[in-house]
């Protein structure tokens, strides 16, 4: 992107563009990026960061990531908080994939122990968890149990025997988020959820056994509170989020938000920016049927997450338990969610919408877990398949200047059409399993539009979180192993 | 006539864009790259039959749900389809749709991506001389 003028730097990684920038803007927008980030950020990101900022209601600024990128509506890596009385809720601003999130599951095996059996490992999970266009999912739950399921999340499922118990707790919002009315699901999304607990999903959803790299990131003292003890020890992350449920939800959504502003006499600059007032019975509606989609989402990785536990025991002959396969924690970045913070000098209420964006509460917050509390709420943030991941927390800072929020990974640079016209999915897994790590697709098209070279570089963007202040770097996870949906 | 992948919309999605002369053929040309997204089409065979009637307030809306219909029906009832015959209302608010195709084989089948909605991002039906011609994101 070409310098803009109109982009002041505030700090060694944090831009603002002030409200003078477009008719309109209720508040300033706020960008973090390092200087080579911002230079390669598609000009997207400012239109739609700025279309963000003059929405009814928005608060302090609209935020864009270090891993910002082109969305519709909202950019993806975006934070907006609205007031719960006089701001909107926008189905945009949290994206067709409610609660897709992350999973981080450590082991106590060490990669000298899995190396040998990385491609029987690999391959057993991949016929376990459900990958690619149209699956379903192994365990099927009936529309029956919906109602509980949506309503409960983790918490339903731990109940069930399909939880350990202290799966909940390492969950965003303890396994589940309150305010949930499956009355406000439609039967499509009903019809479509169904059959997809424990299925990854395609695009860029995957499943990765990864290694603590050291070189890369370690820093010790942080690592052991999440059980991070040795330097190659094995962990497994998971990106999938509420699958057909959650994209119909927001499909039905939009329509109905799209007469509703008509309404209510909101004009938005661009139809991906539908929205209500949160306190409107529409936009009441759609956050309960949301809720459910998070939910959902949090029992389909839920259910992933056993299927891995039962093929780690598969593979090394020894139970999960025994193998200290305990879930490190669970983070949505696409969600809204109402939350208490402190914002020009007053403690209030607002409605936080992330999409692309992840939660990230400092020390000491009661929403964080117990075993956490007094280190930050974890962070995951997954890179490309090729260059590694992250585990960071969150910060106090991120809580004073970003309503708790910070990054959600790489972000891509180039489009999935470009991508596959610079490279083929056979070449690039054969090139992958050179380097180390095996790959297992469900299409090559979608391993191909996936490669490496389509994202950010993952450690400038982390990097740059960290420098901002708003999450801390624990570790990094380099990749030994892949699914691809 | 037909569609055009477009490769600097929607970093992370997939957008196109499509052309006919008419509303059906306009119709069809979506329902036919929503599929070359989904599977390679020569793939596919046509040994299941689909017939469908929708409704909508205007030619938009239309042509948005008839392509989250089939969306729908890839994740509920596992079907592909790869014909089309599309008959569009002269008001532009019902059709009437016969499609063909088949159940997901993971065997047979050359899978690609999995299309889970429709964005309205950039959506819109337009003319343009005598053409009729759209713009489509959808999500992945």
């Amino acid at each position: 992107m070409p310098a803009n003028p109109a982009i002041k730097q505030v700090s060694e990684v944090a831009w603002e563009i002030p409200t003078s920038y477009k008719p309109g803007m209720q508040v300033p927008a706020r960008l973090y990026a390092s200087k080579k980030l911002l230079d390669s950020m598609d000009s997207g990101v400012i239109e739609q960061v700025t279309n963000v900022a003059c929405l009814p209601g928005i608060v302090r600024y609209a935020y864009a990531m270090a891993d910002a990128h082109w969305g519709y509506g909202f950019p993806i890596g975006g934070v907006a908080a609205f007031d719960p009385e006089k701001g909107v809720i926008s189905p945009g601003g949290i994206g067709f994939d409610i609660n897709c999130g992350m999973r981080l599951i450590r082991t106590n095996l060490s990669f000298s122990e899995v190396k040998p059996k990385i491609k029987e490992l690999v391959d057993l999970i991949f016929d376990l968890v459900p990958a690619g266009v149209g699956v379903k999912g192994s365990q099927n739950f009936g529309q029956s149990q919906m109602g509980d399921i949506t309503s409960l999340g983790v918490k339903w499922c731990a109940e069930n025997d399909l939880a350990w118990e202290d799966d909940p707790q390492h969950v965003e919002e303890g396994g589940f988020i309150k305010g949930a009315d499956i009355t406000k699901v439609s039967r499509q999304a009903l019809s479509r959820g169904t059959s997809q607990f424990g299925t990854l999903g395609s695009g860029n959803h995957y499943l990765e056994i990864q290694v603590v790299d050291p070189e890369r990131h370690l820093d010790r003292d942080l690592a052991k509170e999440f059980g991070i003890v040795h330097d190659d020890q094995v962990m497994v992350m998971i990106h999938c989020g509420s699958r057909g449920f959650g994209h119909q939800v927001c499909t039905d959504y939009l329509r109905v938000f799209e007469s509703g502003m008509k309404r209510f006499g909101i004009e938005v600059r661009d139809r991906d920016l539908a929205c209500v007032p949160f306190s409107s019975k529409e936009g009441q509606d759609y956050y309960a049927a949301m809720v459910c989609a998070a939910n959902f989402a949090f029992v389909n990785r839920q259910i992933i997450v056993n299927r891995v536990r039962d093929a780690f025991s598969g593979v090394f002959h020894r139970d999960a338990e025994a193998l200290d396969m305990h879930l490190i924690y669970d983070v949505c970045h696409n969600v809204a969610k109402v939350e208490t913070h402190t914002y020009d000098g007053t403690k209030a209420k607002v409605l936080v919408h992330r999409k692309g964006a992840t939660r990230s509460f400092g020390p000491g917050n009661p929403d964080v877990p117990a075993p956490y509390r007094k280190i930050g709420q974890p962070v995951i943030i997954g890179g490309s398949m090729e260059t590694g991941s992250y585990l960071l927390v969150g910060t106090q800072k991120a809580m004073t200047e970003t309503f708790g929020s910070t990054a959600h990974g790489s972000g891509r640079t180039m489009s999935r059409t470009a991508a596959k016209r610079e490279v083929r999915g056979s070449e690039l897994q054969r090139k992958m399993l050179d380097r180390g790590i095996y790959v297992k697709a469900a299409t090559m098209d979608g391993l191909a539009e996936e490669a490496g070279m389509a994202y950010k570089d993952i450690s400038e963007v982390v990097e740059t979180m960290d420098r901002a202040g708003i999450s801390k770097k624990v570790a990094a996870l380099r990749p030994v192993g892949n699914i691809k949906g | 006539m037909g569609y055009r992948f477009l490769p600097d919309v929607a970093l992370a999605d997939i957008a196109f864009e499509a052309e006919s002369s008419s509303t059906d053929g306009l119709f069809e040309t979506c329902a036919l790259a929503i599929t070359d997204i989904m599977v390679d089409p020569k793939t596919l065979r046509s040994t299941t039959e689909r017939k469908l009637s929708l409704e909508s307030e205007n030619l938009d809306r239309l042509l948005y749900d008839f392509m989250t219909e089939l969306i729908v029906m890839k994740d509920v009832d596992s079907l592909l389809f790869g014909e089309f015959k599309v008959t569009v209302s002269p008001g532009g608010t019902s059709l009437t749709a016969v499609l063909r195709g088949e159940q997901i084989d993971r065997v047979r089948h050359r899978l690609r991506n999995d299309v889970k909605a429709v964005t309205m991002h950039l959506f819109g039906i337009r003319r343009e001389g005598i053409a009729w011609k759209t713009t489509v994101v959808l999500d992945i």
